[in-house]
């Protein structure tokens, strides 16, 4: 219980800072954090199948797109004035959802928990990863390697540019 | 995916992260590694392939998949002649940073192979995003304005076929409850009704014919070709595209197992467009004034010849395509990397600025002779007995017109051929060529290499006739 609601704190948590930070590439990184959240949650209540999907697809594939979009975006100094709105009506948005969580949320989790074992807790995470989808693990790993290379060809000649 | 095969994928990988500790001071030897890699690759697959003990017991000793090793070793061959191409083709000047290309390639030839050597298809789809995104990087290699719209090109036409691929995926898993090719391949052949899990391979198909770049979707194939650095734009022709979406047509039709009447529409759409990909691809061809450009369709008509033989889905059909795969490897690279030298020594890809080439640069002339006619399909080339294949199985299968249309076009591919050489090597010499000088000897190896593998591939044939037909046929496709 108290395992799947820290998950679901750290979850919202990124979730906010993808949309607050002024930084593209951090928020990238955040919602990647999101996706990674998500998928543990589901592995845990049994889903292995859309944990596996969401860990490739969301948290991998799509933080390197991102990444290397924004690392061919050229960083200009601020021209605009920064729209401060959304700092603004965050907070109400934030609390209005900490009390629906805690109204629906905690029974849904809970009610979800019955379900798990009531299907059986076998797959561990590892086991799941390892043992189904071992080659997409590699390939996860060849995702990220291309990631890095990506960066490392794109983003030093930008800096040169500017 | 068989562990056979594993190390073809892992020691690429490897390298491809050694190779920003190793070279970071000195840059050149980001080649060096890169090239020493592909090499041992290259010859330790060749040893299996290749070993006489092989034909006597009819490759009965071979122990792993017989198509996943040929397409390695194709990946292994194209890959290895683009390094060591560039690594004499980037100059001290250039502003193209050693170390992430040659870590970029190593990473998209490790993800190739683990295209080939996958027996599922979310595996497949993973590796093919990272091919994607390798590319998207290499082909921006020289930072010129045109990699970029080449890349961005390629990036945005091509994600509308990741979408269609994950749906089916996403299908697959709802009908079949599986993505595994073996069980597919049971299912399929089984009597039940496959009406959904035809549906979701389609969909799947839909999505590589776009990755191939088959004529409806051809329009982002040559502008990336166009624009990408000069040897990335062979390495893209000459496997990476080839790798992530034909092969996997290839592989999809092999499935489907197109020649009992089962998924008798999805084979009539593939062969339809196969034959539009080859007239159209040709006919724009004849069209075109810049070189790479007019390669681009050259590939697009050839790809063409290959979808239409995935479609026809004959044992003997599926054979000429895989064949005509590894042919069209080794012809395209050697006229794009041959298409790189000019721009090097002329300073231009123009064909109507060029002229008289082949005084200035003999060698690269006749290496392009052999490459075109082997494209053409003229004896006794490589070339000529892959769409000999192809068109005898359409004739078999009773799609008399298509083996005609087929025939007649590669007649039309030798005169844009015959128009390139002319315009561009023979002729009377213009500006830019007086002062061309031949490229250095070791930008030479690659190119005559792959000539003297064209030559050997069509003279061996039944070598390689029995290799396919008893390492491929009788395993994988039956």
């Amino acid at each position: 219980m108290t395992y799947h609601t820290l998950l679901f704190i750290l979850t919202a948590a990124a979730a906010v800072a993808a949309v607050m930070m002024k930084d593209l590439l951090m928020s990238a990184l955040m919602l990647a954090l999101v996706s990674v959240g998500a998928s543990l949650i589901l592995f845990d209540f049994q889903a292995p199948w859309a944990a596996v999907f969401e860990l490739s697809v969301c948290a991998g594939l799509i933080t390197v797109l991102f990444v290397s979009a924004v690392s061919l975006i050229r960083r200009e100094e601020n021209k605009l004035e920064d729209n401060r709105m959304r700092f603004y009506a965050m907070p109400l948005v934030m609390g209005l959802a900490a009390i629906a969580a805690w109204f629906y949320a905690v029974p849904f989790f809970e009610s979800l928990e019955n379900w798990a074992r009531f299907g059986g807790r076998v797959n561990s995470l590892g086991a799941v990863l390892w043992d189904i989808r071992r080659f997409d693990l590699l390939g996860q790993i060849s995702i990220l390697a291309a990631g890095v290379f990506v960066i490392n060809s794109i983003f030093p000649r930008r800096k040169k540019q500017k | 995916m068989t562990t056979g095969l594993l190390a073809y994928l892992l020691i690429p990988l490897f390298t491809a992260v050694l190779i920003p500790f190793a070279a970071r001071t000195r840059h050149r030897l980001a080649g060096v590694l890169a090239n020493v890699t592909l090499l041992a690759g290259l010859i330790n697959v060749s040893l299996t392939l290749f070993n006489p003990a092989n034909l006597a017991s009819a490759f009965s000793g071979l122990a792993e998949n017989g198509f996943a090793l040929l397409m390695i070793f194709v990946i292994y061959l194209v890959a290895l002649c683009v390094t060591f191409f560039s690594s004499y083709f980037i100059g001290n000047d250039s502003t193209v940073n050693r170390v992430p290309y040659y870590s970029l390639i190593l990473t998209s030839v490790s993800a190739m192979c683990g295209i080939v050597t996958t027996g599922d298809f979310f595996t497949l789809y993973i590796f093919v995003e990272v091919l994607a995104v390798t590319s998207f990087a290499l082909i921006t290699s020289d930072d010129g304005a045109k990699g970029l719209e080449g890349a961005i090109k390629y990036f945005l036409l091509t994600f509308p076929a990741s979408l269609f691929i994950i749906f089916g995926i996403a299908f697959l898993m709802l009908t079949a409850g599986t993505f595994s090719f073996e069980s597919l391949k049971v299912i399929i052949a089984s009597g039940l009704p496959v009406g959904g899990v035809v549906f979701a391979v389609s969909l799947i198909l839909l999505g590589f014919l776009i990755k191939s770049g088959v004529v409806p979707f051809h329009t982002w194939t040559p502008d990336a070709y166009e624009g990408a650095y000069a040897p990335v734009s062979a390495y893209l022709a000459g496997i990476v595209t080839k790798v992530s979406g034909v092969y996997a047509v290839i592989r999809i039709s092999m499935i489907l197992r197109l020649f009992e009447i089962k998924a008798y529409h999805t084979a009539e759409v593939l062969m339809f467009l196969g034959m539009l990909s080859i007239v159209v691809g040709a006919l724009a061809a004849l069209r075109q004034n810049e070189f790479k450009r007019m390669l681009a369709f050259s590939s697009i008509s050839q790809v063409g010849y290959i979808i239409l033989a995935a479609g026809m889905g004959t044992p003997l059909a599926l054979l000429g395509a895989v064949f005509h795969l590894v042919n069209h490897a080794t012809f395209k690279t050697v006229l794009f990397l041959n298409s790189a030298s000019l721009e090097k020594s002329a300073g231009t890809s123009d064909m109507n600025k060029l002229g008289g080439m082949e005084h200035s640069m003999p060698w690269t002339s006749w290496t392009s002779i052999v490459a075109l006619l082997s494209t053409a399909g003229v004896p006794p080339l490589s070339g000529f007995w892959s769409k000999l294949i192809i068109i005898i199985a359409l004739w078999d299968g009773g799609a008399k017109i298509y083996a005609v249309t087929a025939l007649l076009f590669s007649v039309v591919t030798l005169a844009y051929f015959m128009v390139m050489q002319r315009k561009v090597f023979f002729g009377k010499p213009t500006e830019a060529s007086r002062n061309a000088r031949e490229v250095r000897p070791a930008m030479l190896v690659p190119v005559v290499g792959m000539c003297l593998l064209i030559a050997a591939l069509g003279a061996f044939f039944p070598y390689i006739y029995a290799y396919l037909v008893e390492a491929i046929a009788a395993r994988t496709i039956l």
